[in-house]
């Protein structure tokens, strides 16, 4: 008999058997991949992802084999703006969400999940976990409708049965505990992107850059073994014109979203490896709890790649739920005051304004005139600019930027117009021709 | 190829790319060709097979052709890789309505401000067919506890009226309305001009009086709306160099007023009197010479609570800046003998400058700017323009504000009082009680915090047929992502009639949580 049972071994698997097992509670974490192990993803840890690794000790061996960097370009139809997330909004954040601030660090990187996840299943097993890698889960054990155990096929072909107090669904937006629960989806909002990727060497440009124009966008960011992550991504709607010629439409897609990070990646790219893609990608909400059993990371809440947020959300409600749980299983509280404090912090007003602005971002429509003002509004004004991609990542509430008198202001102070910008020239005409698929 | 520290990786250059395997698996999976199935996922990628952990990419070979397992397989690759919503759009017109707001539409395109309107007016459009739109409805008799309305498509409506800013209920009280006829009978509907030159009557001397005794400071300007008093105030006083501090969440009119005043503002964070003395620090670090105004409101009108005004009035002297604060929602309507927040903090007399709004408990237009000093009294009126350039109060306008500022002064203010409290007590508890979040603290103002917009617009459809009236608010009134209803309660409603109301938002809520689907709670963070 566990404590907990964690199905699934990664970003948020490992990292809450690791918090629970550090707790001292008995902890069975299981994945049917063995590691290390690659999975779709954007790699990406912002500030605050980077902060959690930090506060659990992992950051030094994650830092030791992979780039990281602290600003990052965002360029906007060529309105370019430079920043980084502020150490005061990090440290007001983890107050906020965990009660404490220790371990804030400002830089972000992309790690590969065959680097990451390894570090964490390890420092799971190193802090008392049992980790059974190879292990698939077929079935919930469930008594008088409460989850008690799993049973499943172990990497030695045995089927076996285990039981604990808590089962925890850390598997993936296509959760085998949520599927096999018949878990309603909330939320749903099915626009979303297609993103395609691969990873390249022969070139570095420091840190990431982001680059959007009309309804595609890329991302360089620098990782593992010297390489980087090229993404391309745009609507859904496209995917299927764009599928008909993968490394055609890739290249395409990055020569016209930035002529010169086209021209890098054809002069001096080496492909490493094949592309990737899905589009996969449609954003809900499940029911976060019930009898015997809770959820954390995408199989809780699901959303775009377009922030590269899942990963820092999985370590986030990692905290959430282990610090929940472990109040319960000490006897301090009930299994439904321990829910509730859980739910409280994933369902709150807050969350609901960050996947709103995710999903709409995901529609990847043309920017409207009155969003690229506001980026030629930040240009020069340092401290909103940091605001902006803080919001932007989930740090800052969307409420606190994203408010009247904050935008008013934030017009006045503009040091730039219009006249500075290219795409304002003929606005009205390059925004029809953004509707045009590029690859139809 | 050997990584550093991570053991062989093979090299997948030059495999095929997921999207044509899937393409071929499902081509098999349609005839059951599961050797072709279980040859093609040996050479999907890991990426793709650990993502979509639901596939049974080691199990191909063994799925029966005839097994519901293989159509399972068949749905769930096809949802991955061409998803519902590519194959079924929805209502366009309705996802557009709820997914937008108004910010979306701030800066509009292009050099023809007439045309360049139409984006917005579109989206308006949208959300009038859907009945979402929460604004510009129109009464259809004197509002009361209870009111009839047609919204802007014209459908009409009655209900518990929760629209009204009339806390004391004076609309239909026999002095208010005797006052107002008999200005009317002496002195006609018109104000004869500018203030400045011949637009005030004896009330309006009688009023400025009244007000001093209300607010314990005796030199009192009239404006012809609220909006006036708080512009007029901030321009007339503050220029260029100078800095105003102003908290992030005040009146529009105190926003707009700062941002043409001067560039030099800062929004503090909301209530925080602390943040007000390290930004006065800050400034007089540097700037001696320069004068700052500290700006607030007593009664915040959409968060329904107030300011440490003692500590605050104490900062500003400190660094010798000048605090206004504005008591719209408040003075009238709460606070010992209708005093407002500055009496319930002992502040009568106290604060530097005040400015009130009569659009609320008074019963009017109009609004005011009070002081101890005679000459910024002048000097407000001289360059505050609103003061000097609009037409005066109208004599009936000004007379029912005296009658109300007596009437809020008298035994029957206090019984009026105490009969909007019992409302507002029952409201508040019926919503709490029933696991609704009520910001801020019993007060006219009662704040039902909703948070997504797409809720709010929703639950605020099934309001207008249900019989209540309640205003929902959303940015640019609120932070995005932080809507709420409004409820303005009245001396004039039962409590029952509250009660009854909270039951019915609570059900309007429920059900558009339903329609939408949504998991969301409206809990702050």
């Amino acid at each position: 008999m566990y404590d907990a049972i964690v199905i699934g071994a990664r970003c948020s698997g490992a990292s809450t058997a690791l918090l629970l097992a550090r707790q001292g509670h008995r902890v069975l974490v299981v994945d049917r991949a063995s590691f290390p192990s690659d999975v779709i993803s954007t790699h990406f840890l912002w500030p605050h992802g980077m902060s959690y690794l930090n506060r659990w000790g992992l950051l030094d061996e994650v830092l030791a084999v992979t780039p990281a960097h602290t600003t990052v370009e965002v360029v906007n139809d060529g309105i370019s703006l430079t920043g980084s997330v502020p150490v005061e909004l990090l440290r007001e954040y983890f107050r906020d969400l965990h009660g404490d601030d220790s371990g804030v660090v400002q830089s972000y990187a992309s790690v590969r999940r065959r680097v990451l996840d390894q570090i964490l299943v390890d420092a799971a097993a190193g802090a008392g976990a049992e980790v059974r890698t190879g292990f698939t889960v077929r079935e919930l054990v469930v008594e008088d409708g409460q989850v008690v155990g799993v049973r499943g096929r172990g990497a030695d072909g045995e089927q076996v049965e285990e039981r604990a107090r808590i089962v925890v669904g850390a598997d993936g937006r296509n959760s085998f505990v949520a599927r096999t629960l018949g878990l309603p989806k909330f939320d749903e909002r099915p626009r979303c992107t297609f993103a395609y990727w691969s990873y390249w060497s022969g070139f570095d440009l420091g840190p990431a850059q982001l680059h959007r124009r009309g309804r595609l966008a890329c991302a360089v960011v620098p990782t593992n073994f010297d390489q980087n992550m090229v993404l391309v991504w745009g609507p859904s709607e496209w995917s299927r014109e764009f599928r008909a010629d993968v490394p055609g439409n890739y290249q395409r897609t990055l020569d016209f979203v930035s002529p010169e990070l086209g021209e890098t990646v054809r002069a001096r790219g080496v492909r490493e490896e094949r592309i990737y893609g899905t589009l996969d990608q449609s954003a809900f909400l499940r029911p976060l709890h019930g009898p015997g059993w809770v959820l954390v990371g995408d199989a809780e809440s699901a959303k775009d790649q377009c922030t590269a947020i899942g990963m820092t959300h999985a370590f986030r409600d990692a905290e959430l739920v282990s610090a929940a749980l472990d109040r319960w299983l000490r006897g301090a509280v009930s299994i439904d005051e321990a829910m509730a404090a859980y739910e409280g912090r994933r369902r709150s007003q807050n969350a609901a304004a960050y996947h709103d602005y995710v999903c709409t971002l995901a529609e990847m429509r043309p920017y409207r005139h009155d969003e690229l003002q506001l980026f030629v509004a930040l240009r020069g004004n340092q401290q909103e600019t940091d605001r902006f991609i803080a919001t932007h990542a989930d740090v800052a509430p969307v409420s606190e930027f994203f408010q009247a008198s904050n935008l008013f202001l934030l017009n006045d102070a503009a040091k730039e117009s219009s006249a500075d910008h290219a795409v304002f020239a003929d606005f009205a005409g390059t925004s029809r021709s953004y509707q045009q698929n590029l690859f139809a | 190829m050997t990584h550093p520290g991570d053991g062989t990786v093979t090299i997948e250059l030059d495999q095929r790319d997921d999207g044509e395997l899937i393409g071929i698996i499902l081509a098999a999976a349609r005839r059951g060709d599961v050797a072709t199935m279980a040859r093609t996922a040996s050479e999907v990628s890991e990426m793709t097979r650990n993502w979509a952990t639901h596939i049974p990419w080691d199990d191909f070979a063994a799925l029966d052709g005839a097994d519901d397992e293989l159509a399972r397989v068949v749905a769930d690759l096809t949802e991955m890789w061409e998803p519902a919503h590519l194959r079924n759009p929805v209502d366009p017109d309705e996802e557009y309505a709820l997914d937008k707001n108004a910010y979306d539409f701030y800066r509009p395109a292009g050099r023809n401000l007439l045309t360049r309107t139409e984006d917005f007016y579109d989206w308006v459009q949208a959300r009038r067919r859907t009945e979402t739109w929460q604004y510009s409805r129109v009464l259809e008799a004197a509002p009361d506890s209870v009111a009839q309305i047609t919204n802007d498509l014209g459908r009409r409506a009655r209900g518990i009226n929760f629209n009204s800013q009339d806390y004391l209920s004076f609309n239909t009280h026999p002095g208010i309305r005797e006052a107002a006829a008999k200005a009317m009978h002496d002195y006609g509907p018109h104000s004869a001009g500018s203030p400045m030159v011949l637009g005030n009557t004896r009330i309006s001397d009688d009023l400025e009086a009244a007000l001093g005794d209300l607010v314990g400071l005796e030199h009192v300007t009239l404006f012809p709306t609220g909006w006036a008093a708080g512009f007029g105030a901030v321009v007339g006083l503050v220029r260029q160099s100078d800095h105003i501090l102003i908290d992030r969440l005040a009146h529009s009119c105190l926003q707009q007023g700062a941002r043409a005043a001067t560039r030099n503002v800062v929004r503090y964070e909301h209530l925080n009197v602390e943040a007000v003395r390290r930004h006065l620090a800050g400034i007089r670090a540097t700037d001696s010479r320069n004068g700052i105004l500290v700006v607030t409101d007593g009664l915040f009108s959409v968060d329904a609570d107030w300011p440490d005004l003692v500590t605050l009035q104490q900062v500003c002297r400190e660094y010798d800046a000048t605090l206004l604060v504005d008591v719209a929602h408040d003075l009238g309507s709460m606070g010992p003998g209708g005093t407002g927040v500055l009496g319930m903090q002992g502040l009568l007399g106290a604060v530097d400058i005040v400015m009130g709004a009569f659009s609320k408990t008074f019963c009017s237009n109009g609004g005011f700017v009070a002081s101890r000093s005679p000459a910024l009294k002048q000097y407000v009126k001289m360059f505050g323009g609103s003061h000097f350039f609009s037409n005066a109060l109208s004599p009936v306008q000004t007379a029912v504000v005296r009658e109300a500022a007596r009437i809020i002064r008298s035994a029957e203010g206090d019984a009026l009082r105490a009969r909007l409290f019992t409302a507002i007590h029952a409201l508040r508890d019926e919503l709490t009680g029933r696991g609704l979040t009520c910001m801020g603290e019993p007060s006219p103002i009662v704040p039902l915090l909703i948070g997504n917009e797409k809720l709010a617009r929703t639950a605020n459809r099934l309001l207008f047929d249900r019989g209540v009236l309640a205003f929902m608010v959303e940015f640019p009134v609120t932070p995005t992502g932080s809507s709420r209803f409004r409820l303005q309660v009245q001396a004039g409603h039962r409590p029952e009639e509250a009660r009854e109301a909270a039951r019915i938002i609570d059900g309007a809520l429920a059900d558009s949580r339903a329609y939408l689907s949504s998991a969301f709670g409206s809990a702050p963070r």
